[in-house]
């Protein structure tokens, strides 16, 4: 792998510092109308972009004080956590608020600056639909198994799980297995690479692999590769960066990631790049984003792709942070 | 923030454009602001709220705070009766086919929402129909309304839910993947159940499915019409909504849908997950169920002489042979064959897709079908492969990393895993 790598041309390589530039910029950029437009994805943002800094080998790259009073200063009276101050609680920015303190190590300053543990533990459980075992969003409702998974993860983190129906929850993803291996949004959803990613890692830390058809599920996950290397979400669609993520992730947990072709994935993303300034996009020659620029890198971080540090497969966090908070 | 689809372009603003970006900031956080303003003095029942979250949602559709103010505005002022703010209806009807009480965080603390009343029970969409929760706040509904009274607030809440899929249409029609339009929708077709009769509110959700079908002509493969689709169909079906099993026209919808693109999988998905129903609920017996899986191979294999590459055709073939090799994983369509009946049908269908490769030599979907499914034969008849069998397995797995290097590591771990290689005959090992 490595040979290959120094064979590639000069613009095929990673653009380490100038993605790190790139994600240190995106808070300057506020006399940019999108900077505004985006306010609602605020906190998922830090978490994109403090994750990819930290796989690039930058803990530090954004200021860790500022980071943990951004996250706290998003969190409401009933423990969820909002995208920015002023905006509804919701499960996914919850999510995020969990991470990025899993993250720089900060849970102990949510005990003594924040709400709390057990009070984001409580927001997320009372998430859960006690009869079928999935979860909403927030208090309107809405359910997909995005938010199941974002429950399992921020949960486990936080040492709560107790709070939950695990079992319940764990049926609910069986039944979203479709005959073709993968998982929708609900019972009966087709599948898509997206929602196969919550599905198994919620089945991985609930400890139900067992319930996983891998075989098929494995068949299923490499067809998402085109001649040109990207991965797509779905049957007869068009590749993007980010199904590296979903896909390779769910491929490394069920022990597949060698059924696809690592140098071609890796050629696709990196000619994703702007290796001027920096980020990286859905399909080469578009606009870059911190979200693309995130699963990019957590791809090329699962392929081994020298001078990354190594992505946890299931929380899609750094593996040292994983192995910080659940020992190795 | 995930931009798809846009192509890059070198960003070097004028300073007349830099002004102009500044200036349309300016506007819109000044109409966050004023917003702002007006809920944190708890103000939901003005009209100028709900305005404000009109314009501020043209402007940004994905803004999901100003859609719980939105939603807020109605249920405690602008709809004729104050509802829980508080719904989970979502969950409630989503899951209909069961009884079910919703979830619900047990208090409401959003920023915008600090004086909102809110009755902490919510409500039950059960079996027996709707109970509309009876909070402690009260207020606005008219103690015992009078038969006029009734008629003119259900008149002003169907106006109100009428311009509320109005709007959100026109917002879907420019995002069409913008999940949060997606679920206020559904939010307000909820509510349709929760403030008028029966039979306005089927009205609302049948014309519902005129929605999802333009939405899907629009983009056949969009995942969130299919699954709003789904939810849609579940809901005229279910007891609120008194409703009949639609089964029969969905599978007709995707009828049309795969004759309009044979490469759709979605409806393909969406046909395989109906399919047990619609025999159930035809009473089909076995000769009945027969002929369905029949027609059902013949219209594949032929889509397959068309298209033996798209895979979307061949998933749908593997559902099939699934329902023959598989028969205990799940609701199938032929639970009766007996094991040499399935064998049968799994023979010819091998012989078929043996045909296809006479003008499809080199096809990668095909040699994986043929090697699949003698896998699969050998797995009813619980044998390992005969001979022949085994030289054929072997030329394929042989020919499918030729035509698909990009998956080699499958192809050798299933090489690996039956014992597929020359210098090793007899098979030994494997899983066979």
């Amino acid at each position: 792998m490595t040979d290959a790598f120094q064979q590639l041309p000069e613009e095929l390589e990673l653009a380490t510092s100038a993605h790190v530039k790139y994600i240190q910029s995106l808070n300057t950029r506020q006399d940019e109308y999108d900077y505004w437009l985006t306010e609602h994805l605020r906190l998922n943002g830090v978490y994109w972009g403090l994750t990819a800094l930290h796989l690039l080998g930058v803990p530090e790259g954004l200021p860790r004080s500022e980071t943990i009073d951004f996250v706290l200063s998003c969190q409401h009276e009933d423990g969820g956590f909002g995208a920015a101050p002023g905006h509804d609680a919701h499960m996914l920015s919850t999510v995020s608020a969990v991470q990025i303190l899993a993250m720089v190590d900060a849970f102990d300053e949510l005990e003594t600056r924040g709400k709390g543990k057990a009070l984001v533990g409580k927001y997320i459980a009372n998430l859960q639909n006690r009869q079928t075992g999935t979860f909403a969003g927030d208090e309107w409702g809405e359910e997909d198994t995005r938010f199941l998974y974002g429950a399992f993860n921020a949960l486990s983190l936080l040492g709560l799980m107790d709070l939950i129906d695990v079992d319940k929850a764990v049926d609910y993803v069986a039944a979203c297995a479709n005959f073709d291996g993968g998982y929708g949004v609900s019972p009966g959803a087709e599948s898509h690479s997206g929602q196969i990613f919550t599905c198994v890692a919620s089945l991985t830390i609930a400890k139900r692999q067992d319930l996983i058809d891998k075989e098929r599920l494995g068949k299923w996950l490499s067809e998402r590769q085109l001649a040109n290397g990207g991965l797509n979400g779905r049957p007869e669609k068009k590749e993007d960066v980010c199904y590296s993520w979903w896909v390779l992730s769910s491929l490394e947990m069920i022990g597949k990631t060698h059924w696809i072709d690592r140098d071609r994935l890796i050629n696709f993303i990196l000619q994703c790049q702007d290796t001027e300034k920096g980020g990286i996009s859905d399909r080469p020659g578009d606009m870059v984003d911190v979200w693309h620029t995130l699963f990019g890198i957590t791809g090329l971080s699962l392929l081994d792709y020298p001078g990354l540090e190594f992505v946890d497969e299931v929380y899609c966090l750094p593996k040292s942070t994983i192995t910080r908070i659940f020992g190795p | 923030m995930a931009d798809h689809g846009i192509a890059r372009t070198t960003r070097t603003r004028t300073p007349a454009q830099k002004q102009q970006d500044l200036e349309r900031i300016q506007k819109y956080r000044d109409l966050e602001s004023h917003l702002r303003q007006l809920v944190s003095s708890s103000d939901y029942s003005r009209r100028k709220t709900f305005d404000l979250t009109t314009t501020l949602l043209k402007l940004n559709p994905e803004y999901y705070t100003v859609w719980n103010v939105r939603r807020r505005t109605l249920t405690s002022g602008l709809f004729s009766r104050r509802s829980d703010g508080c719904s989970c209806s979502r969950a409630c009807s989503s899951s209909s086919r069961s009884d079910t009480t919703t979830t619900c965080s047990d208090e409401s603390s959003c920023s915008y929402s600090t004086r909102t009343p809110h009755s902490q029970a919510c409500r039950r969409i059960g079996r027996s129909g709707i109970i509309a929760d009876q909070g402690s706040d009260d207020t606005a509904v008219a103690q015992e309304p009078t038969e006029r009274e009734d008629g003119e607030a259900q008149k002003k809440d169907l106006d109100i839910i009428t311009s509320e899929l109005s709007f959100t249409f026109g917002l879907l029609l420019k995002s069409p993947k913008c999940y949060w339009i997606w679920s206020y929708r559904l939010w307000t077709l909820d509510q349709s159940i929760l403030l008028l009769p029966v039979e306005k509110a089927k009205k609302i959700w049948q014309d519902e499915l005129g929605l999802a079908s333009k939405m899907l002509s629009m983009d056949r493969r969009n995942f969130h019409a299919w699954g709003y689709r789904r939810h849609v169909v579940s809901q005229l079906e279910s007891r609120e909504l008194g409703g009949d099993s639609l089964v029969e026209s969905e599978f007709a919808y995707t009828d049309r849908m795969i004759r309009a693109d044979l490469s759709n999988f979605s409806a393909w998905h969406s046909r395989s997950t109906l399919i047990p129903r619609l025999l159930d609920e035809r009473g089909a017996g076995e000769d009945e169920r027969r002929a369905f899986l029949d027609a059902e191979l013949t219209q594949i294999r032929e889509a397959l002489n068309v298209g033996p590459d798209d895979q979307s055709l061949w998933y749908y073939h593997q559902f099939l042979v699934d329902n023959l090799v598989n028969p205990v994983r799940r609701p199938t369509i032929v639970p009766t064959l007996t094991v040499d009946q399935r064998v049968d049908y799994l023979l010819k269908e091998i012989t078929e897709i043996k045909d296809l490769l006479e003008d499809y030599e080199d096809v990668k979907l095909i040699h994986e079908a043929l090697l699949e499914y003698t896998l699969g034969l050998c797995q009813l008849e619980k044998r390992k492969p005969l001979e022949h069998e085994r030289q054929d397995l072997i030329s394929w797995v042989k020919k499918l990393k030729e035509l698909d290097p990009m998956r080699m590591g499958r192809w050798v771990d299933l090489e690996r895993d039956y014992g597929l290689t020359e210098l090793l005959p007899g098979g030994g090992g494997g899983l066979l």
